[in-house]
């Protein structure tokens, strides 16, 4: 017996999915966090596997594990002193960022406080330039000076960005290296070596966020390491990435700006699996716990990657998984406004002090209490036991609400509810209308805490007419982190014309980049399996200010197939813009390889489906479209592969409940998906 | 009356509608003024043309108020498929300025218009004198490009070939302009559908009773702000540099009065219609949207998340007389409006500033500064026109926190460009980019400090153009005890021997090896400077936002390697000369020395002389009194006595209605 752990650490619950392979038994686990000491529910859920579910630690071989240590260090701004050393007259390049701001209808706006005083940046003499010649050298004796007095004001470390280091990183490598001669004690990242990549801030501010959270991410994983072997783990941990690939302890030690958004990544990395298991292509994923709503598409069967993606208030320049989030969740707060108007969120009860109806000290009125009204929660135990819903305390908060909008208790409820939902809607448009699809060739994946209970809603708002509810939506990002490869991305900014005479520096490049990811997988990783690369360019139009990426054939560069890569960037254009410029002169700015050492393939096997018409636990009593209606109560765990039943209806299960109003008909499927369609209206 | 809760919904269905057509606006167009200026508006309109949902996150600030009801009366006989234009700053006051091109598309529900889609795209050039069709010294609308009067661009979904022919032929970039305005038609079409969604999923009834219920919810906010804002009249004035090219300050003028829940901005006072492309067309529409710019930031600031829509101007009423900077008869010349916009903006600002003095911030640095640069590579051989970074300056000093530094306030909008894809693509260099050491106003919480940015350039005759600068003369103001801040500059070589200061001047030809250095206005200060902290004035000094004589000097902070000497600094305050300053702005001592000569009274003569004289003599009349004071020693030659000498020097002067003699 050989188990896989995967572990991934949210707000409220720490979720374990254990997965023996031959047997294909699956486990899976909530812990309460505990904020104060993020080792111990790490230890306890080792411990309460072994004890409930047999499961040795000695016979884990495999421990992947997603936390959010790093990017609470940026929102908490907990992370480490740093200073930084950059060309000197552009020591303000980090506050300037790229000046647009948000909110920017009020004359109060202002960019976040940085996360390094400007006080500990420091300019240097010496300046390379866009060809990658030097246009002045650099004074390596101006930083003995600069080392002093960042140690004065308490430097823990240091961050080199200096101007076309993505072309010529001889200043920052030289820098870099004196500073670990003069101060071997504080640590010195380079951008060049963070992400080499065109576009100072954007590089500088990726640079930046891994000094900041290095010696918190490092500790962690220290922690992590020694509290395995405490319990005689053989398995070497492995470190989910916001790119929804996998790297080793050692390395998230260093790189670890590349776990920052690990846990949204790992959420849409499952729901992929999930969606290739059942069969479906193109999903938007709906992930909604206590405090926000994470939303992400799946198209093809493939997660979408973006850069730029928001790390508390900064922009994180390397490639991640697409997530958009807003600020609804199940502790969003209600509010009737001065001139009577419902309002919902983006205030948020969190998990502290919580819904109302959790009896945690909640006062205000949430969507949970909303559902807890209208009956949709709260009519079993939730949360393996840890928690209770109190109807009385949601009925006190919504009641206030009620009031002020002279409308029932229920009605209230319900026009929470549709708020919530509406304010989904508007984020559902923006990321449809940024990727151009149509949802009608959609399925909505719901999971998280809160997922299932408004799926079907916002199903219906967006109007989508496939929902899939997966068994266990609780554990969606742990299994994530289970089923994903050890995943590098490597980058280098070419910036020439499309044209024959860039092939020479394009095969020079590729050749370094397929170097560079095999070194990382064989020496770094210690994969020895067989490697998949993935290649592809940022390429634009000359005289445009932005790069598409374009997947690119290796043999196109080596045969010298120019021709080939220009059709693929106007078509590519053509699909993402709506036109293309067959005559226009094309750059390619970056080129991409994206190193993949897969693992074994976790597969499940599907449970035969017999039609059955499943038995009720409970007819409960719900509020639903205006009247209070009698509806069945399934549990969970009692729906088999192959049953059949429709909305309006209610699924509890452990971790979540899956509200299904009118108009809606499911089947149970063989991996034990729910799924949900909405029936055309009988004549 | 639609239900409150159905409301909310529709409010967030009708801004999902808007943000998914600037999306795909965003996503289609081909110019950098909207990938990367982001200068465009989408909104959605009720069948009297106003604008109900604008988008929060994507475009330009201006338009929410915008109603597109004159244009649309022009364009007749409106069918399924059709799509209106119009780029004529004269007919009925919709655009602006010639490159900015309206387009609206009726929604038709069962034969009925129920709604429109409409938006406006910033064309990078619509032909006429210049590139880009935009310069300070054009004088009439003739100059400014090729004008279309609202017609139908489309019919039944189908564009008019001969339109876009007639358009192709005629401007410099005829790709970007038709690419843009392709994209914009398919915003449109987007906007259509998403409304006809609506309609479905609320019902017609429900939707026209909600976009009732959404504009007057709108005015129902914007009401209950200024029932919050003290009644009375709020008077202010402020100044652009200059009128015309090396011409003399224009004053912009406003008397606010606020009643309970209604205001009425009369810009009366405000300086003649120039002989320049500074003016701002607004056919004296009391609500005209470009009036209201300043207002809709005042309303955002004073009421976080306040719902934009055309609701807001119903309690608002401006005045500006025919004949004026403000409302310039035709054919005067409008491309430049947008550096005036800039001192509507701050005129507002003051005046509310006044009112409500604890919840507003100083001035911000106001100067939207565009540089352009046009150039040789020599490498490649061929000629570079390239945009460079935006020049803008600081927020005001907050009521409760610094102002941001080089950006904030009305000039957030605007994005700047990596210097490395500028140096890249522009045989440019950029010795620095970065802020300004003691930009910003000096006050209890200190201004957003300046943008200042400087490259040097290798080829000769190297071209460089700086839109919309301004704030050389006048300084961003600072409010209670805060100081102004610091002004704008262009500067050929700075430092060397041979450095030449370029003032407010737009334009700079530059040789091998020139360094230009441009850089914006600060933010004002806030508060009195004594009052601030003596930790965070040497945080400042630290973080080089100040200097340490700034330190004592403005603050009175005595630092002594890098540390506060508090008894230096106790010593030094308490011996201030003349205690507190009791005054509400600090203008600085340019504006200060400009109003002992041009005093409220001498420029209110001024305005008196000129709008009783016919529209077409105002400006040279204006011109003409400038010089004569100047001459005659300034604050010694009453106005009425300089207009006197030039009534005997140009007879012609037609006789004025009110006598002359009144005016002091």
């Amino acid at each position: 017996m050989s188990w896989k752990i995967g572990v991934d650490i949210g707000g409220t619950f720490i979720d374990f999915c254990a997965l023996e392979q031959k047997t294909q038994r699956l486990v899976t686990l909530k812990v309460l966090t505990t904020p104060d000491d993020p080792g111990r529910e790490l230890l306890a859920g080792i411990d309460r596997l072994a004890e409930r579910e047999g499961i040795a630690p000695e016979a884990v071989d495999t421990f992947v594990h997603g936390t959010t240590v790093g990017i609470n260090t940026v929102i908490q701004r907990k992370g480490a002193r740093l200073a930084m050393i950059t060309n000197r007259g552009f020591e303000d390049v980090v506050e300037l960022a790229r000046l647009r701001l948000p909110d920017m209808y009020s004359l109060f706006c202002s960019q976040p406080d940085p996360l390094i005083s400007r006080d500990m940046i420091f300019g240097i003499s010496g300046r390379m330039l866009a060809d990658g010649g030097e246009g002045a050298p650099i004074d390596l004796s101006e930083l003995p000076a600069i080392v002093e007095a960042a140690r004065a004001k308490g430097a823990e470390g240091f961050v080199v960005a200096l101007l076309h280091s993505y072309v010529a990183p001889a200043h920052e490598r030289a820098v870099r290296s004196e500073l670990r001669r003069l101060a071997p004690d504080l640590f010195a990242f380079a951008s060049c070596d963070v992400w080499p990549v065109i576009r100072e801030y954007e590089r500088s501010v990726t640079t930046i966020l891994n000094g900041y959270v290095h010696p918190r991410v490092a500790r962690y994983v220290d922690g992590l390491e020694a509290a395995l072997a405490t319990r005689k783990v053989p398995a070497r941990p492995l470190l989910t990435k916001s790119n929804g690939g996998l790297m080793n302890a050692a390395e998230g030690k260093t790189a670890c700006v590349n776990m920052l958004l690990s846990g949204t990544a790992s959420g849409v990395i499952g729901a992929a699996y999930l969606a290739r298991q059942a069969g479906i292509k193109n999903v938007l994923t709906l992930d909604i716990g206590g405090t926000s709503a994470d939303l992400a598409l799946i198209i093809d069967g493939e997660p979408q990657f973006g850069t730029g993606e928001p790390v508390g208030e900064f922009p994180l320049y390397i490639p991640s998984v697409s997530v958009s989030s807003i600020g609804i969740g199940g502790g969003s707060i209600a509010q009737v406004d001065e001139f009577g108007v419902l309002k919902v969120g983006p205030q948020s009860a969190g998990s502290v002090p919580g819904p109302a109806c959790y009896g945690r000290g909640g006062q205000d009125a949430t969507i949970t209490d909303a559902m807890a009204v209208l009956g949709h929660i709260g009519q079993l135990p939730m949360a393996y036991g840890q928690l209770t819903v109190d109807r009385e305390r949601a009925n006190a908060a919504v009641g206030l609400l009620a009031q002020r909008l002279g409308k029932s208790l229920e009605d209230t409820a319900e026009s929470i509810l549709r708020i919530a939902v509406s304010e989904m809607f508007v984020e559902v448009e923006k990321l449809v209308s940024r990727h151009g699809v149509d949802l009608a060739d959609f399925t909505l994946m719901p999971f998280g805490g809160g997922g299932p209970m408004l799926g079907c809603f916002l199903a219906k708002e967006i109007g989508v007419s496939r929902i899939v509810a997966p068994r266990r939506p609780g554990v969606v990002s742990a299994l994530g982190g289970l089923v994903a490869d050890l995943k590098g991305d490597f980058i280098r900014t070419v910036l020439c014309p499309c044209d024959d005479e860039a092939l020479a520096g394009l095969r020079g490049h590729l050749h370094d980049l397929t170097a560079e990811g095999e070194a990382w997988l064989r020496d770094g990783q210690g994969f020895e399996g067989s490697i998949r690369t993935v290649l592809s360019a940022d390429m634009r139009y000359a005289g445009q200010s932005f790069e598409i990426e374009v997947a690119l054939e290796r043999d196109w560069i080596v045969r010298g197939d120019i021709a080939a890569i220009r059709r693929a960037y106007h078509h590519r254009h053509l699909s993402v813009y709506d036109f293309d410029d067959p005559a226009g002169a094309i750059e390619v700015v970056n080129l991409r390889l994206v190193a993949i050492g897969e693992g074994d393939r976790v597969s499940f096997a599907a449970v035969p489906q017999i039609p059955n018409v499943p038995e009720p636990a409970l007819s409960v009593e719900i509020h639903l479209d205006g009247a209070a209606r009698p509806v069945p109560l399934y549990r969970r765990e009692a729906l088999d592969a192959g049953a059949c039943f429709s909305g309006p209806a209610i699924v509890a299960q452990e971790d979540t409940t899956l509200a299904i109003p009118f108009g809606f008909a499911a089947h149970v499927d063989g991996f034990l998906n729910i799924h949900l369609e909405v029936q055309e209206p009988t004549e | 009356m639609i239900d409150v809760v159905t409301l909310q919904v529709l409010a967030n269905h009708s801004r999902a509608a808007s943000e998914n057509m600037a999306r795909t606006l965003f996503r289609t167009a081909h110019s950098a003024f909207v990938k990367e200026t982001q200068d465009f508006t989408v909104m959605l309109l009720d069948p009297a043309g106003r604008t109900f949902a604008v988008p929060l996150d994507l475009g330009a600030t201006w338009y929410p108020g915008l109603t597109y009801d004159r244009a649309i009366a022009m364009v007749e006989d409106y069918r399924p498929g059709d799509v209106a234009f119009t780029n004529d700053p004269y007919s009925g006051y919709l655009a602006t300025h010639a490159p900015d091109t309206h387009l609206w598309k009726p929604i038709f529900h069962a034969g009925k218009i129920i709604a429109y889609a409409a938006g406006h795209i910033h064309n990078t050039d619509m032909g006429g004198a210049v590139p880009a069709s935009l310069s300070r010294s054009l004088t009439e609308i003739y100059q400014e490009g090729l004008r279309f009067a609202p017609m139908k661009l489309l019919r039944d979904g189908v564009f008019d070939d001969q339109i876009l022919s007639i358009m192709a032929t005629n401007v410099r970039k005829p790709d970007l302009n038709i690419g843009d305005i392709k994209a914009l038609v398919g915003a449109l079409n987007t906007g259509e559908r998403k409304v006809l969604a609506m309609v479905e999923k609320f019902g017609l009834a429900a939707f026209e009773d909600g976009l009732k219920g959404l504009l007057d919810y709108a005015e129902a906010q914007a009401r209950s702000v200024l029932s919050d804002i003290p009644d009375g009249r709020y008077v202010f004035s402020d100044y652009a540099d200059e009128d015309s090219i090396e011409g003399n300050p224009c004053r912009l003028h406003l008397t606010l009065t606020i009643d309970k829940d209604e205001a009425v901005l009369d810009f009366t006072g405000s300086d003649p219609q120039l002989a320049s492309s500074l003016n701002v067309p607004t056919g004296g529409d009391p609500r005209h949207t470009l009036l209201l710019v300043g207002v809709y930031y005042v309303l955002s600031t004073l009421k976080p998340g306040i719902l934009l829509n055309q609701g807001l101007t119903r309690p608002f009423t401006c005045i500006a007389p025919e004949g004026t900077v403000l409302n310039p008869q035709f054919p005067a010349a409008v491309g430049m409006r947008s550096l005036t916009c800039a001192r509507l903006r701050s005129v507002i600002f003051g005046a509310f500033s006044q009112a409500v003095p604890e919840r507003m911030p100083a001035a911000p640095a106001g100067n939207n500064c565009i540089v352009n640069v046009m150039t040789t590579d020599e490498r490649r051989k061929r000629t570079i026109i390239a945009a460079v970074n935006p020049v803008v300056g600081g927020g005001g000093a907050m009521p409760h926190r610094d102002g941001t530094n080089g950006s904030g306030a009305d000039a957030a909008y605007l994005k700047n460009t990596p210097i490395e894809i500028t140096e890249a693509e522009t045989p440019i260099q950029f010795v620095r980019y970065g802020l300004k050491p003691d930009s910003g106003g000096a006050g209890r919480w200190r201004g957003g400090l300046a943008t200042e940015m400087a490259f040097k350039v290798f080829a000769p005759d190297s071209r460089i153009t700086a839109r919309n600068r301004d704030r050389s003369l006048f300084r961003p103001w600072g409010v209670l005890g805060g100081r102004a801040a610091g002004l704008s500059d262009m500067v050929v070589n700075p430092g060397e021997p041979h450095e030449r200061r370029l003032g407010n001047t737009d334009i700079a030809v530059l040789q091998p090896g020139d360094v230009l250095s441009i850089h914006s206005a600060g933010g004002g200060g806030r508060g009195d400077p004594y009052d601030r902290e003596p930790w965070r004035v040497a945080l400042d000094v630290a973080r080089g936002y100040i200097g340490e004589q700034a330190a004592r000097d403005d603050y009175g902070v005595v630092i002594r390697n890098g540390l506060v000497d508090e008894a230096a600094s106790q010593a030094l305050r308490a011996q201030r000369a003349g205690g507190r300053t009791t005054a509400h702005f600090h203008f600085g001592p340019e504006r200060d020395s400009f109003e002992q000569s041009w005093t409220m009274d001498a420029y209110e003569a001024l305005t008196q002389i000129l709008m009783a004289l016919p529209v077409h003599w105002r400006f040279f009349v204006k011109t003409e009194i400038f010089a004569a004071r100047r001459q005659g020693g300034g604050a010694a030659m009453p106005v009425g006595e300089a207009f006197e000498i030039i009534r005997r020097r140009f007879p012609q002067i037609p006789p004025i209605t009110a006598p002359a003699s009144s005016a002091r």
